[in-house]
């Protein structure tokens, strides 16, 4: 069903499509900036003029071309999905347009620097924006229609053929995913003094990579690779893993992103615990970082630093153990209020532990933590004779010190999403699932609820340890620092934001919050208010996440399991009970 | 026995700041069953306010004659506060009415963090504490053998007085009883003729106000204000509140004269000092959760989802 949402007449929505991309395409080909910016050309090639030389743009100007060339073509060819593509598109093309248009404004000193100064004129961003506005209206105007449904069997294909045809398709999907994250880890490089530009550059590319996904997602695609990947469940698994490790292969095989990539493997890693227990179990947690620090400072203990109160020295693999189960005992006692306290009460405690963690550490209790001097001098870890820290040779490629953090962290982060998997289909699974959805209703059910309460906190609880151990070992110190509730708090809105109860959220969730920081280095000082208008946002507009549960999106959108509004799905009710009212009195007649 | 007596009073002082505060946590929750984390920053936010009357309004003629410039920084931290707590409710809070509850609680993290960078970053020089000039008697008064501050007993005389006033106003007056009937159902309370969306913030805006007077006199107190003390702060009257019985006035006042006390008493006698007195708050605030979550003077246990 196509729902009209537009402000436009569907009779102006062609003409405006047009123009919009046509409108990118000239915006793209524009000179953006009036005069040389201070640290060198914004866009490259900014004096490149109108039409000089359509095939030499580069950089954002490029990914702004192709979205134009894309929306053209869209704009006269009917595809299923129309309207939600182009409109993905138009987005994209809009947010270009104004990052561009408000970096160069602010670092040239005014609209002279976007529109004319001096006998030179750039009208490059306004024309972008004015090009994504039209191409929005138009798209919308043409009816936002719903997401087309693919066949997983296709072509006619059965058996061997169709499962080898899958098997290719998944495999350039998760290819490209691959080249995609690598793209956007290097994208406008480190940022800081070395890229002056990092900041603006890589949120223009967030600008292109969203409109490509939402493009994507608009035409059915996403939907369908998903469910291709369902389907061929264990194959899908190891093209993953596969892609990740590959990832140091690509460019963003750099040593600064590898041990960027490894910080947003342990994050996630923790994440996906945490969604244990906010995102099956329902048990809002304000402290969950504690258990990351309480890994951290038990394997910091056991790593011989010379700095520990300890000074033991075991094997990293059995002090990481140590610091999980040290954890899961902890999750265990900090789970045991549960029994008697429930809902936003339980989050008090929660926050509660959590602060008595912070104010133990940073008061070196037991001697164990260092306080406010840290346990320095943590040594990485080593085994089979190799330090995690030295670079490697591998097939004959030169990878970069750090990069043996990356695998060893990806096949955590793997293990992890497999206990997650497994555990959501289990009996216990279920019993969280129910939980979350009504207490009462599940201990009228038979299960048993604090049971089943306590072990959702002591496996988090246990996987964030684990996750902690690695993360001291990389860090090579343990400071009470890295553990605040701020941290608590990002934890919680990485789950959230990439959708409550589903692995591919909480990674991906995990991946933003720690990612932008490290790219919108310029923007470090606005960077936490950010953070909370996100939050605000987020819950505001889109409670459900970027990838939403199916119950989960039921609950907090006002939808129901099959991802139609309510509205809609009691319309529909309506419409079929009247039919069968005018049949029955047909039948009397 | 002096020392004693001594930190009894501190624990008074630091208590009657805490109440003023926990009297908005307990009056939201008690309405619509937000644990309001940005009621901290409303109380810090009342604090700046009043900083800038002082540097930016008042005349220098007047700014050492605490009679002229006490009731205006004053006024001035309460028009900040409630402000800031009205375009919260309006803004963060009201359009999340009707979803499930984590949601609000979330928003209100947010809510918090945004409002602490906001001040951080714009006021200026906020980045570091701020001095907060003395605008009261800056004397010592000797009760027997302790000696108090005059804002300290300024804060504690305030406190009482204004907790008292606002309980007689919830127990008497036609929006007191609005205000209880919202609390208890309000969708009967909508059929008797009562506007929720009024009645709450209203609800917000005394809550705001009563935290801004806190604000005020609390900086006057300690002579330093800065940005991360109203996150602290908040917990520590969210803790009160819940001890006290989490939606009863008289409750949440009695319950911060008690935290303040643990804090002062367990910092001096506890193992562990000073430092860990924050640690005694929240070890009382868990076993008051866990063993007896209607509080001191709660009513009887109420289903909460």
């Amino acid at each position: 069903m196509t729902r009209l949402t537009g402000f436009l007449p569907p009779a102006l929505a062609r003409p405006f499509n047009a123009v919009g991309a046509a409108l990118l395409v000239i915006a793209a080909l524009l000179p953006w900036a009036t005069f040389l910016l201070n640290d060198g050309a914004f866009p490259d090639k900014a004096t490149l003029q109108f039409f000089d030389a359509p095939l030499a743009v580069t950089g954002f100007r490029w990914q702004l071309l192709l979205i134009g060339v894309a929306a053209l073509v869209l704009a006269f060819v009917r595809i299923p999905g129309q309207g939600r593509v182009l409109r993905a598109l138009g987005w994209g093309g809009l947010a270009i347009g104004v990052v561009g248009a408000i970096f160069i404004a602010s670092e040239g000193g005014g609209l002279g620097a976007i529109t004319a100064a001096d006998g030179t004129t750039a009208f490059g961003s306004i024309v972008a924006v004015l090009g994504g506005v039209a191409l929005v209206l138009g798209s919308t105007a043409l009816g936002i229609p719903d997401i087309p449904d693919w066949p997983t069997r296709f072509f006619g294909l059965s058996g061997w053929p169709l499962r080898l045809a899958a098997w290719v398709v998944l495999v350039v999907a998760f290819g490209g995913v691959l080249y995609l994250v690598s793209l956007t880890l290097t994208a406008g490089g480190i940022g800081g003094a070395a890229d002056p530009y990092a900041g603006p550059i890589f949120l223009a590319f967030l600008g292109f990579a969203g409109a490509l996904l939402g493009a994507l997602h608009g035409a059915g695609v996403t939907r369908w690779v998903s469910r291709l990947s369902e389907e061929h469940r264990g194959f899908s698994i190891l093209v993953l893993v596969a892609c990740a490790f590959a990832l140091p292969f690509t460019e963003a095989g750099s040593q600064y992103w590898m041990q960027v990539a490894a910080t947003i493997g342990v994050y996630a890693a923790t994440a996906i615990g945490l969604n244990i227990v906010v995102g099956l179990a329902g048990l809002l947690d304000l402290g969950y970082v504690a258990f990351l620090g309480i890994g951290a400072f038990v394997a910091a203990n056991l790593s011989g630093a010379g700095a520990s109160a300890l000074g033991w020295d075991l094997p990293f693999p059995v002090a990481a153990l140590i610091a999980a189960a040290v954890a899961g005992v902890f999750g265990a006692i900090v789970g045991s209020p549960t029994l008697r306290v429930r809902g936003d009460y339980l989050a008090i405690v929660t926050l509660a532990f959590g602060e008595i963690f912070y104010r133990s550490a940073q008061n070196d209790i037991g001697e164990l933590t260092g306080g406010a001097s840290a346990i320095p001098g943590i040594p990485p870890i080593s085994m089979f004779g190799t330090a995690f820290n030295e670079p490697l040779e591998l097939f004959g490629a030169e990878l970069p010190s750090g990069v043996l953090y990356y695998f060893l962290i990806v096949l955590v982060v793997a293990a992890i999403m497999a206990v997650f998997a497994n555990l959501k289909n289990s009996r216990m699974g279920r019993a969280w699932i129910a939980i979350r959805e009504d207490e009462d209703a599940a201990r009228a059910m038979g299960i048993r609820t604090g049971k089943a309460k306590i072990l959702a906190f002591l496996v988090g609880a246990t996987l964030a340890g684990l996750a902690g151990a690695i993360f001291v070992h990389k860090l090579g110190t343990a400071s009470y620092e890295s553990f605040q509730f701020l941290e608590s708090v990002t934890l919680l809105a990485a789950v959230i934001l990439g959708g409550m109860g589903t692995i591919p959220g909480a990674v991906l969730g995990a991946s933003l919050l720690f990612v932008l920081p490290e790219k919108l280095r310029e923007f470090d000082e606005y960077r936490l208010l950010v953070f909370g208008l996100a939050l605000i946002l987020i819950m505001r507009f889109r409670p459900q996440g970027l990838v939403p549960d199916r119950v989960r999106r039921a609950e907090l959108a006002g939808e129901t399991a099959m991802g139609k509004s309510i509205e809609e799905a009691e319309e529909q009710a309506v419409l079929e009970h009247e039919e069968a009212l005018s049949a029955q009195k047909e039948d009397r007649r | 026995m002096t020392t004693l007596l001594q930190q009894i009073a501190n624990g008074l002082v630091q208590g009657a700041t805490i109440g003023l505060i926990a009297l908005g946590y307990t009056m939201v929750y008690g309405i619509i069953q937000l644990i309001n984390f940005a009621h901290g920053e409303v109380f810090m936010v009342g604090t700046f306010g009043a900083l800038a009357v002082y540097r930016w309004v008042l005349p220098e003629s007047v700014q050492d004659q605490w009679y002229v410039a006490l009731p205006l920084m004053l006024l001035g931290g309460i028009v900040v506060a409630v402000v800031v707590a009205v375009l919260m409710e309006r803004f963060a809070y009201r359009p999340l009415r009707n979803a499930p509850r984590l949601a609000p609680l979330i928003t209100a993290l947010g809510v918090s963090v945004a409002l602490q960078e906001v001040v951080r970053l714009w006021f200026p020089d906020a980045e570091a504490a701020q001095s907060f000039p003395r605008v009261f008697v800056d004397a010592q008064v000797d009760l027997g053998p302790v000696q108090i501050s005059a804002t300290g007993l300024l804060l504690i005389v305030v406190s009482v007085v204004l907790s008292v006033l606002l309980q007689t106003y919830v127990n008497r007056s036609r929006m007191g009883r609005a205000m209880r009937a919202t609390s208890q159902d309000r969708d009967t309370a909508r059929l008797m003729g009562v506007n929720p969306d009024r009645v709450i913030v209203l609800t917000f805006v005394l809550g705001a106000a009563l935290a801004g007077v806190a604000g005020v006199l609390y900086g006057a107190h300690l002579n330093s204000v800065d940005t991360n003390d109203g996150f602290q702060t908040g917990i520590f009257a969210f803790t009160a509140a819940v001890l006290g019985g989490i939606g009863s006035l008289r409750g949440a006042v009695i319950g911060a004269f008690i935290i303040g006390l643990i804090k002062t008493l367990g910092g001096q006698y506890l193992p562990g000092g000073t430092q860990y007195d924050y640690v005694w708050i929240f070890v009382v605030l868990i076993l008051v959760l866990v063993f007896r979550p209607q509080g001191l003077f709660g009513e009887a246990e109420r289903v909460r989802a």
